[in-house]
């Protein structure tokens, strides 16, 4: 890592001398970090490793008995090799547009009038829950012209087995564009304004300026990011799929996700596993390339105060900045406004016309308190959010802790561990997982639902923090280390130092767990229905009931909304951080 | 499925109760030394309200679990896990014997099965001893309409074809709806078809998921099919629309948008109906193809599962004639058992399809893709659900070649029988 670990091991040498001895060392003691890091170790070892395993081995045995590649030919035969081309096609083109537009209304919108609005705009879709977004476009697709609006405006049918793969990519861009937007924002901010000029003086034209000033320094490198990140994201299509997607194109609109769920239905058979090895390789492939790509260089665009250097700013052209952000910001508010306006009918009424026509109530939400079945899920999902949210901070903070201090070698092998344990698919653990859960009597239930949380979330969070606490000032450090007579002291010392980092995990660990529907899918239980799971029942017969759906959709939505908007800075600042090193 | 199927439709009614929402309940406190009886069931939203308020009436303490869509995942998980429920209502006679053959229920007398027709009982036999007890049906031989819109309901295959040709040409309201969205839909469609012929042995093979989908029967009722589906102008916005539109949706379009003239499925289409449409629809039955009045029902079997203690008791009083009363009151509810007195029904239709459904006059036929065996029974995108719409999107492609569309289907069915019983 950077040359300052070196610096920190030499002068711990001096700390030790100095300290009384009962002080203790400068970083834990291998007994120590091993206690820090048992939590995090147990839960990744057995609800994330060993069901990787274990499905690297069903992929390759029937009943025990090694089958060769029997099962891979199974699960290729047919239209196998289409599903992982279509797989394939999403983590090309979706971070392909979505890092365009991105990049061009991050340019567009910098330092425009209205800027604020049109970034709060285009960023609230990330707060959505995934299941939100295919709802609303789902109403704004309704094969119905006098229903769906898109429809309406060009006569096609989007959600027919041609054009619906394209109608979920543009739900899924809707949904991401403003992540990106706010990354290269960030970005754009830190890039160094006198290596502009400075290149100017040198008789640089205008491409050397963007070459040699903003994309090399720094751009070259955010695009990488953004890229990854999205496409890492496109795994995450299962939701949209599943409630878009009529029964009749699923097949259509088929990736691997979907096919693992569909063809292991919670246990674990031969030619699922050999797909969601497949799948799995995949995405560590492209993790490990992604993460070679965007090393080095230049630091993460730091969240947060930017500084202000003297020099040219980089401006886009005023016709650019005049009518791009508006009519971005229109175009991004149309979903939001049928979701609402479709809500806000009553459930015969949203089922037979137009969201823009007839009167408008509060009948839809009535009904849906009605029973007590959403109020519960609302309950148990915020219950749920919270504890998670808790446990993986603790468990995290803990194993970062003991991280934080490891030098090269280790530090990077302990990211990319980490790295790949965040990004691997929960459908590819699905049946070993719910094994374990089988065994500890904890299928279905609360307890189970949050383990496999907290198993999924800590990885991220580990990253995150580790970075934060390695990051903390040197002498920060040492201040913290004479003052501190055991370890778990020092680490509560150190811990305001880490604020900025324990927020966004905080706020991306709760969102994360009150917007999930695949986790509640494969492991809730008659007595654990979390939100996302309550709403996609609603949405299996969607016209006849996308009244409640929507109002469902728009109760569901408020939270996560007004928490990423108030913390964006800190989230992006997290994601970025926790992805990058 | 059917199990998925009633996950579906129920979903809609109380939606608001959303169907997962599955949380359990007991009725009154707990007595017995706090442990109360646990059923298992499919039903979820309004159904799963009114399952509860019948066991309400049970003298013990009943806890219901809600499966939702896969009551066969959550058993399996139970057991493993060493907490098998009670009771469990299975809507599939395939799980019945499934269950049967691995041991995992107890045997019930063989008194009970007499409060059936012995058609209904038939299904849950299993070598010659009874391990269900029937508590719920659906009729899925109607067809749908509003006395308004049509005024004269077809009373033969011959006549709807006529209505179909002649409405589809006429420029009103097209003469079909169709959910085919949902492959259940057209398999029930199929079905009834299939049970119009006298073969039941033939039924009851390809049930079973023997490939014998190449028998003249289903090449017949196949090319009728594509026939009626064929023609232009037979659904609302054409057949590309057709197969985007959910069963619920295809209701709306009959009773309240008015742009379809009928439509074809269960019972249970008159709950739908009732949220959108003040005119209530009326019904035809689904009409005689090869000679035979078709009567396709599903239906719900309580079993008990082994080592139950009061399991047995339970069944019992679910399988008497007073048990269900406050359900019938309520609607949408309908009950093969013979002891439940015919004036519990609503006068009218209500009435008739209990009446009917009770005491067959001819052989009635269990849904058929409910029984097929692994992949082959349907879901979104797999098996027979997809197959039969791959045949409706072939047939509803304008000049399709309907004699190669049902040679092809042929083909997928027997293809995937051989599969899924490999």
């Amino acid at each position: 890592m950077s040359p300052e670990r070196g610096v920190l091991l030499g002068e711990t040498v001096v700390i030790d001398d100095v300290g009384p001895a009962r002080r203790g060392r400068a970083y834990p003691t291998i007994g120590t970090t091993t206690a820090l890091l048992l939590p995090a170790a147990l839960l990744l070892g057995g609800l994330v490793l060993w069901p990787v395993l274990r499905t690297g081995h069903a992929s390759v045995t029937a009943e025990g008995d090694f089958v060769g590649l029997e099962h891979f030919r199974t699960a290729l035969a047919d239209d196998g090799w289409s599903v992982l081309g279509r797989t394939l096609l999403w983590a090309m083109v979706v971070p392909t547009v979505v890092t365009a537009l991105g990049f061009v209304l991050a340019a567009a919108s910098r330092r425009s009038s209205g800027g604020r609005i049109v970034t709060l705009i285009l960023v609230a879709p990330i707060a959505l829950p995934l299941v939100v977004t295919g709802v609303t476009f789902r109403l704004l697709y309704d094969p119905d012209p006098e229903r769906g609006t898109a429809t309406w405006l060009t006569g096609a049918l989007w959600l027919g087995p041609e054009l619906i793969t394209i109608a979920l990519m543009s739900a899924f861009v809707w949904a991401w564009v403003g992540l990106a937007v706010l990354v290269f924002r960030a970005a754009f901010d830190a890039l160094p304004l006198a290596l502009a000029d400075a290149v100017r003086a040198y008789g640089g034209t205008r491409l050397d300026v963007f070459r040699d000033a903003r994309w090399r320094p720094l751009l070259r490198r955010t695009v990488a990011i953004v890229f990854a990140l999205v496409a890492l994201a496109t795994s995450r299509t299962f939701d949209l799929i599943l409630v878009m997607a009529p029964g009749s194109v699923i097949d259509e609109a088929m990736v691997a996700p979907v096919r693992v769920w569909q063809t292991s239905s919670g246990t674990v058979t031969g030619p699922s596993a050999a797909l969601g090895v497949l799948w799995l390789a995949v995405v560590l492939l492209g993790m490990l390339a992604a993460a070679l790509w965007t090393r080095q260089a230049w630091p993460p665009p730091a969240p947060g105060a930017p500084v202000r250097e003297t020099g040219s700013e980089w401006r886009a052209p005023r016709l650019v900045r005049r009518l791009l952000p508006p009519a971005a910001a229109v175009w991004w508010a149309i979903p939001f406004v049928v979701l609402v306006a479709t809500s806000l009918h009553a459930p015969r009424d949203a089922a037979t016309r137009g969201w823009w026509t007839g009167p408008i109530g509060l009948a839809s939400y009535r009904e849906l308190f009605e029973g007590g079945g959403l109020t519960r899920s609302l309950a148990l999902t915020a219950a749920l959010a919270a504890v998670v949210t808790v446990t993986v901070l603790v468990v995290a903070l803990l194993a970062a802790y003991a991280l934080a201090w490891v030098s090269p070698p280790g530090a990077q092998a302990a990211g990319v561990v980490l790295l790949g344990a965040a990004v691997v698919p929960v459908q590819v653990l699905a049946g070993p997982v719910t094994e374990v859960l089988d065994r500890a009597g904890l299928a279905g239930t609360f307890v189970g639902l949050a383990l496999v949380h907290v198993a999924l979330g800590v990885p991220f969070a580990v990253l995150v923090l580790r970075n934060a606490l390695a990051d903390v000032p040197l002498a920060r450090v040492r201040r913290a280390r004479l003052a501190g007579r055991r370890e778990w002291s020092v680490l509560a010392r150190l811990a305001p130092a880490t604020v900025p980092a324990v927020v966004a995990v905080c706020v991306l660990e709760f969102v994360q767990v009150w917007n999930d529907f695949v986790v509640g899918l494969h492991f809730g239980g008659p007595d654990a229905v979390p939100l996302g799971l309550a709403l996609y029942g609603q949405t299996r017969q969607f016209v006849s009931n996308s009244g409640l759906v929507a109002a469902g959709s728009v109760v569901a939505s408020v939270l996560p909304l007004l928490l990423v908007i108030a913390f964006r800075r800190q989230v992006v600042g997290g994601l970025v951080s926790g992805a990058l090193r | 499925m059917r199990d998925r199927l009633v996950g579906r439709r129920t979903l809609l009614r109380a939606a608001a109760a959303s169907a997962a929402t599955a949380t359990t309940a007991t009725t009154a406190a707990c007595g017995r030394g706090g442990r109360a009886l646990e059923v298992a069931v499919v039903w979820s939203g309004g159904e799963l309200a009114r399952f509860r308020e019948v066991v309400r009436g049970y003298p013990e303490p009943v806890r219901v679990i809600s499966a939702g869509d896969n009551i066969d995942a959550l058993l399996r998980a139970r057991d493993r896990a060493g907490a098998r429920p009670d009771v469990a209502i299975l809507p599939r006679p395939g799980l019945v014997a499934g269950y049967a053959r691995d041991g995992w229920l107890e045997p019930l007398d063989a008194a009970l099965g007499e409060r059936y027709a012995p058609a209904w009982t038939d299904l849950i036999t299993v070598d010659g001893v009874l391990y269900g007890a029937w508590v719920k049906a659906a009729h899925k031989s109607l067809f749908w309409y509003l006395p308004s819109v049509l005024t004269e309901p077809p009373g033969s295959w011959p006549d709807l074809l006529a209505m179909v040709e002649s409405r589809a040409a006429g420029g009103g309201p097209a003469p079909l709806a169709i959910g085919a969205a949902d492959g259940w839909v057209l398999t029930d469609w199929l079905e009834n078809l299939l049970a119009g012929f006298d073969d039941e042995q033939l039924y009851r093979n390809l049930a079973a998921g023997e490939p014998l989908w190449d028998a003249w029967q289903v090449r017949t009722a196949l090319a009728a099919l594509a026939r009626m589906w064929s023609v232009p102008g037979a659904f609302p916005g054409g057949g590309r629309r057709a197969l985007l539109t959910q069963n619920e949706e295809s209701v709306i379009q009959v009773v309240a948008s008015r742009s379809a003239c009928t439509v074809f499925e269960g019972d249970f289409v008159a709950g739908v109906a009732r949220q959108f449409q003040d005119e209530a629809p009326r019904t035809f039955r689904f009409p005689a193809f090869a000679g035979r009045q078709p009567l396709v029902v599903g239906g719900d079997a309580a079993v008990v599962l082994r080592d139950s203690a009061g399991g047995r008791d339970l069944v019992r009083w679910l399988a008497g004639s007073d048990a269900f009363r406050p359900w019938i009151a309520s609607g949408g509810y309908l009950s093969p058992n013979r002891l439940v007195p015919l004036g519990l029904y609503p006068a009218g239709q209500p009435r008739e399809l209990a009446a009917e459904i009770r005491e067959p006059v001819d052989r009635l036929r269990f849904d058929l893709s409910d029984q097929l065996p692994g992949s082959f029974t349907g879901f979104d995108g797999q098996g027979v659900w997809k197959i039969l719409q791959d045949f409706f999107a072939a047939v509803t492609t304008p000049s399709a070649d309907l004699r190669r569309a049902v040679d092809d289907t042929v083909e997928q069915l027997n293809t995937t029988a051989k599969k899924a019983t490999a």
